[in-house]
């Protein structure tokens, strides 16, 4: 209910902002668009980045959440949002408007993998032995929830819709560990990186589920902004904030909350096995 | 039951009786209690469960319309962790199409599983009835969005808290109850007995003595109040009256042991009359002839005849009323005596006296002179009497097995109906008629003897057994 209500309250929130036109310029606020696909249900994390984030770039950053990456892509491309924390896919999507701001650090790499999860008890071994079961997405803009799973569907000659009895989008990682481990669903595609984050987090949940398959290691979701707006000083400012984010108290102590070792700055390249699969996917439709 | 209550002393069985109206009302208000409290708990449930699934409705009309498996799940999942008390247990979904949506628990409801198989068993919300003793209830309701029938609501409600809280009360009210009965019944108990007190002393006034009635105290009165008070001074009365009746009749009965007596005294006094004027002229004859001695001689042995038997008749007159003689043993000397007394009455009425005592002095040793010469005495007196002149009159007595035989005759005609109650009842009678004979029947009685009356054409006997007595076996 506490998760319930502050959702409410940021999407109202963000509705507010959304309906003031333009760039937020010369303004002491920088807003920042996540959405509810990444941990979104610890106010604690969100309340400390924020203040790391603001203290480090001199700007009061807020957070602008979103249900969908769609959403947020969609708040960034009309400049609602000055940054955002996006999915490798959508920045690709994007990759003619977006320029890379940094990328997170987890494990020394800025690099994660997909899960494919079943729960505790399934006797699933693979991707194949789930035909005919109903199966969670996170988002159908995420790749680690969504682009990963139907593009080795699509190398067996499989679409999701036949593969699959159902397949339901939760708009979170988090959820779709909470569907596979309820058994709403017998599998789920998750992101990896915040699946072994609940794993020391609440293990209760993901104790509930396996994994079944790994993808290979692609680029980490990435912060955004808009590719006209990269020199502008308060975005330099927001992207200095970001990578110097380790060197702080507040900033360290965000970072561990998020179990990530910092943030780098990124090159598009970083990204390529994600556009080898959306490739793929494009040249089915 | 009914015997053993019947024995049980009035306090009691009045406590008893007052506990168990107490018991029966304390069932009865229980029941009442119970009800109201099942009444007022199935009330709370259908306002609950109608929020319950309303606030569903509203929540999850679109979702339910998108056929959104996620969304429904999700809020479905955290009503039931909002839900206080864990009071919704278990929530389904159904689309229109009447296949599970979303369950909070999909392990038991699987997406796409019939949601007919959830709502069998299930209660509509509009006709809730919570008095059983599951933990849980089952309801079922038609999910309404925007004035349309979209799906379904099956719902379980955990109301284990309500059914134990139930048991509770039952536990309390029970409880209490024996408690609050079994206090007022103890009072009831106390209060019946101080108030039937002056009933248990009566009781026992009157149990102390059947002849004479112990009157109550005047202590005692003074905690009486009321009825009791006016009864008790009643029964004061009573007994009062019992004991002066009792005095009377002990007074009568003492003075008719001098009765025998008194009517012998004329014929007494003719015995002791008649020969004086013989032992006067003895003495005359003594002086006139004082010097011859023959005639002194005859003179002073006639004078001795006549004195000797004026001092044996002054002697039985005087052994008859002797009270030292009582507990002395009878013998022969009783009859002589008796034989001496009745003498002159006999002689006045020219009557005819049959003597027959076949009885030896070691049987006669065996009763009391006193009571038996009483006996005997008033017996013979009233056959003289009724015999008239000239009539005959006889005494038998003989030895029994069992005890000594006592038959009197007389020629009389019989006694009348006075004198044979005197003689063979118990029963209070009026004074006067009879004479001596209620201090004969008395007598007998104390004997443990047996008293018959028997009537011939000419004559009419009493026949007296009087059983032997053990002490004086010994």
């Amino acid at each position: 209910m506490r998760r319930f209500s502050r959702r409410s309250l940021l999407g109202f929130l963000g509705a507010a902002v959304c309906a003031r036109p333009g760039y937020s310029l010369g303004s002491d606020q920088f807003k920042l668009g996540i959405t509810p696909v990444f941990l979104d249900n610890d106010a604690n994390l969100l309340d400390t980045l924020g203040t790391a984030l603001s203290e480090a770039s001199g700007f009061t950053v807020e957070f602008e959440q979103r249900r969908t990456y769609e959403e947020v892509t969609g708040l960034l491309l009309q400049g609602a949002v000055d940054a955002a924390w996006l999915c490798g896919f959508p920045f690709l999507q994007h990759q003619d408007a977006f320029s890379l701001l940094a990328v997170p650090v987890w494990h020394g790499q800025p690099l994660y993998q997909s899960y494919l999860i079943v729960g505790a008890s399934d006797t699933a071994t693979t991707l194949d032995d789930l035909k005919g079961a109903a199966h969670a997405f996170s988002d159908p803009d995420s790749n680690s929830g969504y682009l990963m799973t139907v593009t080795d569907l699509v190398r067996a000659g499989e679409t999701p819709t036949d593969f699959f009895s159902r397949s339901i989008f939760t708009y979170g990682h988090r959820n779709v560990v909470r569907a596979v481990a309820a058994g709403l669903v017998r599998s789920g595609s998750v992101d990896g990186y915040v699946w072994e984050v609940l794993a020391t987090e609440e293990p209760d949940l993901t104790r509930r589920t396996k994994v079944i398959a790994k993808s290979e290691w692609v680029g980490f979701p990435p912060f955004c902004a808009r590719k006209e707006r990269m020199s502008e000083p308060r975005i330099r400012a927001f992207q200095k904030a970001l990578l110097t984010l380790v060197e702080q108290r507040t900033g360290k102590q965000a970072l561990d909350l998020l179990q990530l070792d910092g943030m780098a700055l990124g090159e598009p390249d970083l990204y390529a096995g994600i556009a080898a699969r959306m490739r793929e996917l494009e040249a089915l439709r | 039951m009914r015997p053993v209550l019947k024995r049980l002393p009035l306090t009691a069985r009045v406590a008893l009786v007052a506990a168990g109206l107490m018991v029966l009302l304390g069932i009865v208000a229980s029941q009442q209690v119970l009800r109201t409290l099942g009444l007022v708990q199935t009330e709370r449930i259908r306002e609950l469960a109608t929020t319950h699934v309303e606030a569903l409705s509203v929540a999850l009309g679109p979702l339910v319309l998108r056929n959104d498996v996620w969304e429904v799940y999700d809020t479905l999942e955290r009503a039931a962790s909002a839900s206080s008390k864990g009071r919704i247990a278990f929530t389904a979904v159904s689309d229109a199409s009447g296949q599970v949506l979303a369950a909070s628990d999909p392990f038991r409801a699987p997406t796409g599983s019939p949601f007919d198989a959830l709502a069998q068993e299930a209660q509509a919300l509009a006709g809730l009835n919570f008095s059983g003793s599951q933990a849980t209830i089952r309801l079922t309701a038609p999910l309404v969005f925007q004035g349309r029938r979209v799906g379904r609501i099956a719902t379980e409600l955990n109301v284990a808290d309500l059914v134990a809280e139930r048991a509770r009360v039952a536990r309390l009210l029970v409880l209490w109850n024996a408690l609050v009965t079994g206090g007022l019944a103890l009072v009831g108990f106390f209060a019946m007995r101080r108030m039937m007190a002056p009933v248990t002393l009566l009781a026992e006034k009157m149990s102390v003595s059947a002849e004479a009635p112990e009157p109550i105290t005047d202590r005692e009165l003074l905690s009486m109040e009321s009825e009791f008070g006016r009864l008790a001074r009643t029964y004061n009365t009573m007994a009062n009256a019992v004991r002066e009746k009792a005095e009377a009749e002990r007074r009568l009965a003492e003075r008719e042991r001098f009765v025998s007596l008194g009517r012998l005294s004329s014929s007494l006094a003719h015995e002791i009359n008649n020969p004086l004027g013989g032992l006067l002229n003895a003495t005359d004859t003594i002086q006139t002839y004082a010097d011859n001695p023959e005639v002194v001689r005859k003179s002073t042995e006639l004078l001795e005849r006549g004195l000797r038997h004026l001092r044996d008749v002054v002697r039985v007159t005087l052994e008859q009323n002797r009270i030292d003689r009582a507990g002395s043993p009878a013998g022969p000397d009783d009859f002589e005596d008796l034989q001496l007394l009745i003498g002159p009455e006999i002689r006045r009425r020219a009557q005819k006296l049959v003597w027959e005592i076949e009885v030896d002095q070691v049987t006669l040793a065996r009763f009391p002179s006193a009571q038996l010469r009483q006996i005997l005495l008033n017996l013979l007196l009233n056959a003289c009497s009724a015999a008239g002149q000239g009539g005959e009159v006889s005494l038998r007595a003989t030895e029994e097995e069992t005890g000594l035989r006592l038959r009197v005759v007389d020629s009389g005609p019989g006694l009348d109906d006075a004198a044979r109650q005197r003689l063979l009842s118990s029963d209070p009678v009026p004074p006067g008629g009879g004479v001596g004979l209620r201090l004969v029947h008395d007598l007998v009685h104390d004997m443990n003897g047996k008293i018959e009356v028997q009537r011939t054409s000419s004559a009419n006997a009493i026949e007296l057994v009087l059983p032997y007595a053990k002490e004086v076996d010994n």
